[in-house]
């Protein structure tokens, strides 16, 4: 466990180091949360999902194959993920790009919303023990508060990683 | 030319060029190994070698590599001259492998940045010892003096046996404008350029390129040759050339004797004039302190008049090839580009906006043609430069067979078959760990002590062939010994012991699958680890590393008379040919070279088994049958009614004389495609061997056949 607090901690830094990119979230939606996800993280959004080529014999979340510009990626559907239902992939579906230890993924959306500075002193920790969360808690490390909203801050390597390695 | 002596480049160079030296070397010890002695080409070579490697050290300014080259071409010059008959074979092949080693070490930290600072005086001491013990028969310790100096004087003429032709000696002196600066360098120049001519050379200061300081020596009195050559002297004053800061240049004819005495006569030619008696005796005094050390006559420098001299000399004079070395990432991003323009290339061909009807396309396709043919061929090239023989790589194996074996007290000898067998540059990498491990693992393991041999009425000295052979698109690398083999009853309680036989009596298995038990994690039937296995490295890890590379292992042996291994790999991973198919709504694509037909399905060729499992009955064949949509699980495509696939194509694949019958939905074509790897996030899918981008920009996953065999038969 300790480990990987340390692990976090490391991401964490290492997204903070790059100045202009500190504290800023790109932000998207899923269902009916908002979830955040450090900047330094993303590569690219592409907007128009494409084509996706299955493979077989994947977890349910691994939605196959896409060819970013000669670059096979594989693409994660985030709500699948979490444990949600699946939903229809429309004009408005979009993939985020990131890039986790030079692992290449692309996550799968309904919706890029905006990029937000976050405080992070504004970050509270979620609380534990969400009977409710699906599971969502395990990928989440913060929350954090943009007018009305909550924002769910998620940390992508657990959010790419292996479920069989926590 | 030479002016620019750029330190990186030479670096680069050194360091490819004291391996190769090492590489070749350590071959032609190994060579001979065996033998009473070594023969004269191979102390020639030896020598000249380690002389090499000492003179660019010295540029270098890698100190301990100079002196311990220096110390072993000093043995060999001496076993060279005085053909001594006491020297201890075995005793001298592994002096001279302490020395590669040794130097090698130090090349590999140069090359990872750091400074060569293993500490040489070990090694030094050892070969003085050896080369005392091997004196002490012919020469008495009376002398003092240091073994350098006894052969001084042989080696002015040593290098070059005068040839025919009138040969003359000349005495040439360059001198430098004050101001000049490096001039040790801009007198290199000059040396260098003479050596392509001349037959002989010496020269003063003879330390230019490793003191700085004689730079200023040889401003304040000049740079002086002596010079044995069948040129004229115009000729030599052309190769000496116009380098800036020269001041003038002189060059004489002088008589034969003058050349021998070379600079070590105090009075020459009274070319110090101009000094002062005071500067005349540190120059003096210079002199001595720079003694020549036997190797800075032969060459000084480079080698290559030293190669045409060979070539004049020995009678062997294959057809001479020249090679460049390429940096390997250059090849990769060319190897990569191409892939890209074979795939560019079929989305023009297959555009889709050809497709429209009433078209007229003959020019286009004239043209099309013409661009495939040349994507075809640049493809082909660039396969063919990233193959190389697996004789590097072999060689290797005869030094771990030499060291392993002496360590164990046992004999052997490996014999190597088929060498020149070319491999891509990638496998050869992933190949190398693996075969070392097997070769390992027969010396240790698999050839019996000899007392156990002789006792077994086998020949005391054992043996391991190495061969590697090319059948049908895969190249077999066999590691064969003529050891104890493998005992199938001892692997198979092992096996049960550890929990991979069940019940299964062991009758139910074929030799070869007992044998593979053996490439098992934690599988090991020795029970002591020697320092030669057991390092980490198990028969899991070579099968592992062999079958990431798609190759494979296979055992076979017979108990008493040795055992076999054969690794099976492709020649290349990089573009193959393909037939690419739909099945369901997903892109497969199936080695060409594994597709032994196709036929059109029909229900009556379906045999049904009660638990559900299908064969496919062809020409009174039955073979086994996957439907590829329910293998992978996947949704039925839209299109078909009934589900039931009476539309389909069966495809009969065959992997390593098995057969295997896949149901597809439709066939789309045959095409080149690049392989690439599936991303390693995705874990491995058994059947699955990597992807590609096919013309449109989609991606096709690559059937893997063994994959899908192997995982029907666990079914």
């Amino acid at each position: 466990m300790a480990e990987e607090n340390l692990e976090e901690l490391e991401a964490l830094e290492a997204a903070s180091d790059e100045d202009a990119q500190k504290g800023k979230y790109m932000t998207f939606q899923i269902g009916e949360e908002c979830y955040g996800i450090a900047i330094s993280y993303v590569n690219e959004i592409i907007n128009n999902i494409p084509a996706i080529a299955a493979v077989p014999e994947v977890d349910d979340y691994i939605k196959g194959l896409i060819n970013i510009r000669g670059k096979i990626v594989p693409v994660v559907d985030v709500k699948v993920r979490f444990g949600q239902e699946p939903f229809e992939y429309t004009d408005r579906t979009c993939v985020i790009v990131i890039d986790v230890k030079s692992t290449m993924v692309g996550l799968i959306v309904e919706k890029v919303a905006e990029v937000i500075t976050v405080d992070e002193k504004e970050i509270i920790p979620p609380p534990s023990l969400n009977q409710t969360s699906n599971g969502k808690e395990k990928y989440v490390f913060g929350l954090v508060r943009v007018g009305e909203d909550v924002k769910l801050l998620l940390n992508p390597e657990r959010l790419i990683g292996d479920e069989a390695l926590d | 030319m030479a002016e620019d002596f750029n330190m990186e480049n030479m670096l680069d160079i050194f360091l490819y060029e004291s391996s190769q030296l090492l590489e070749s070397l350590e071959n032609t010890v190994l060579e001979k190994k065996d033998e009473d002695c070594f023969d004269e080409p191979a102390i020639d070579e030896i020598f000249r070698a380690m002389h090499t490697i000492k003179g660019s050290s010295a540029i270098m300014m890698y100190e301990n590599i100079t002196k311990v080259s220096h110390k072993l071409e000093d043995i060999f010059y001496y076993i060279r001259e005085s053909h001594p008959d006491n020297v201890p074979h075995l005793e001298l092949v592994e002096h001279v492998l302490d020395v590669s080693d040794f130097i090698t070490g130090e090349l590999d930290k140069i090359r990872d940045g750091g400074d060569p600072d293993g500490d040489e005086s070990g090694i030094v001491e050892e070969l003085d010892e050896f080369l005392t013990q091997i004196k002490s028969g012919i020469e008495k310790a009376g002398e003092e003096l240091p073994p350098e100096n006894k052969y001084e004087e042989p080696s002015q003429f040593y290098i070059a046996p005068a040839g025919g032709g009138s040969v003359k000696y000349y005495k040439a002196s360059i001198y430098f404008r004050e101001d000049t600066e490096m001039s040790n360098i801009r007198a290199y120049t000059s040396v260098y350029a003479l050596k392509e001519i001349v037959d002989d050379m010496e020269y003063m200061p003879d330390d230019i390129i490793s003191n700085e300081n004689s730079a200023d020596t040889i401003i304040e009195d000049g740079f002086h040759m002596l010079i044995k050559c069948k040129h004229s002297r115009e000729e030599i004053i052309d190769a000496i050339g116009d380098t800036s800061g020269m001041e003038r240049v002189e060059v004489n004819e002088c008589s034969q004797k003058e050349f021998e005495m070379g600079f070590h006569e105090p009075d020459q030619e009274p070319i110090v004039i101009e000094l002062d008696d005071k500067e005349k005796e540190k120059k003096e005094e210079k002199k001595i302190k720079t003694e020549p050390v036997p190797g800075d006559y032969v060459v000084k420098g480079k080698e290559t008049g030293k190669g045409k001299k060979l070539a004049k000399n020995q009678s062997k004079s294959g057809p001479k090839q020249s090679y460049i070395s390429v940096n390997i990432e250059k090849m990769d991003s060319l190897m990569d580009m191409i892939g890209e323009l074979v795939i560019a290339e079929a989305v023009v061909l297959q555009n889709p906006d050809l497709k429209v009807p009433g078209l007229d396309l003959t020019n286009f396709q004239k043209a099309a043609s013409q661009l495939s043919k040349i994507t075809t061929e640049l493809q082909d090239v660039i396969m063919s430069m990233r193959m190389m023989p697996l004789t590097n790589t072999f060689q290797k194996m005869n030094r771990i067979v030499f060291d392993v074996s002496r360590k164990l007290g046992k004999d052997i000898g490996l014999d190597v078959i088929g060498e020149n067998t070319e491999v891509d540059k990638n496998i050869i990498e992933h190949i190398s760990d693996p075969l070392m491990h097997l070769i390992r693992n027969s010396v240790d393991h698999g050839i019996e002590s000899k007392e156990e041999r002789i006792a077994a009425g086998k020949n005391p000295r054992g043996k391991i062939t190495l061969q590697a052979k090319n059948e049908g698109g895969k190249v077999y690398v066999i590691v064969k010994d003529d050891g104890k083999g493998l005992n199938k009853h001892v692997i198979y309680e092992k096996a049960k012991k550890n929990g991979l036989v069940g019940d299964r009596p062991i009758t139910d298995f074929t030799d070869k699958e007992i044998y593979q038990f053996i490439t098992y994690p934690g599988f090991s039937t020795k029970e002591q680890v020697t320092e030669y296995s057991g390092r980490g490295v198990g028969m899991d890890v070579v099968v592992k590393n062999i079958q990431a590379i798609g190759g494979k292992l296979e055992i076979d042996s017979i108990e008493g008379a040795g055992s076999e291994m054969t690794l099976k790999i492709p020649l290349t991973l990089a573009i193959i040919n393909g037939i690419v198919m739909l099945v369901g709504n997903s892109t497969f694509v199936i080695e060409t070279n594994a597709i032994k037909e196709f036929v059109r399905f029909s229900k009556e060729m379906l045999v049904r088994e009660p638990g559900g499992e299908e064969y496919m009955m062809l020409r009174g064949e039955c073979y086994p049958f996957i439907r590829l949509n329910q293998r992978f699980h996947l949704a039925p495509p839209e299109t078909a009614e009934g589900g039931d696939g009476e539309e389909g194509i069966v495809v009969v694949l065959e992997h390593e004389d098995e057969f295997i019958c896949v149901y597809i939905d439709e066939l789309i074509g045959e095409q080149e495609i690049v392989v690439k790897p599936i991303p390693s996030y995705i874990k491995k899918v058994q059947g699955l061997s990597g992807c590609t981008q096919l013309g449109d920009g989609s991606i096709a996953l690559i059937l893997d056949i063994a994959g899908l065999i192997s995982g029907n038969e666990r079914r």
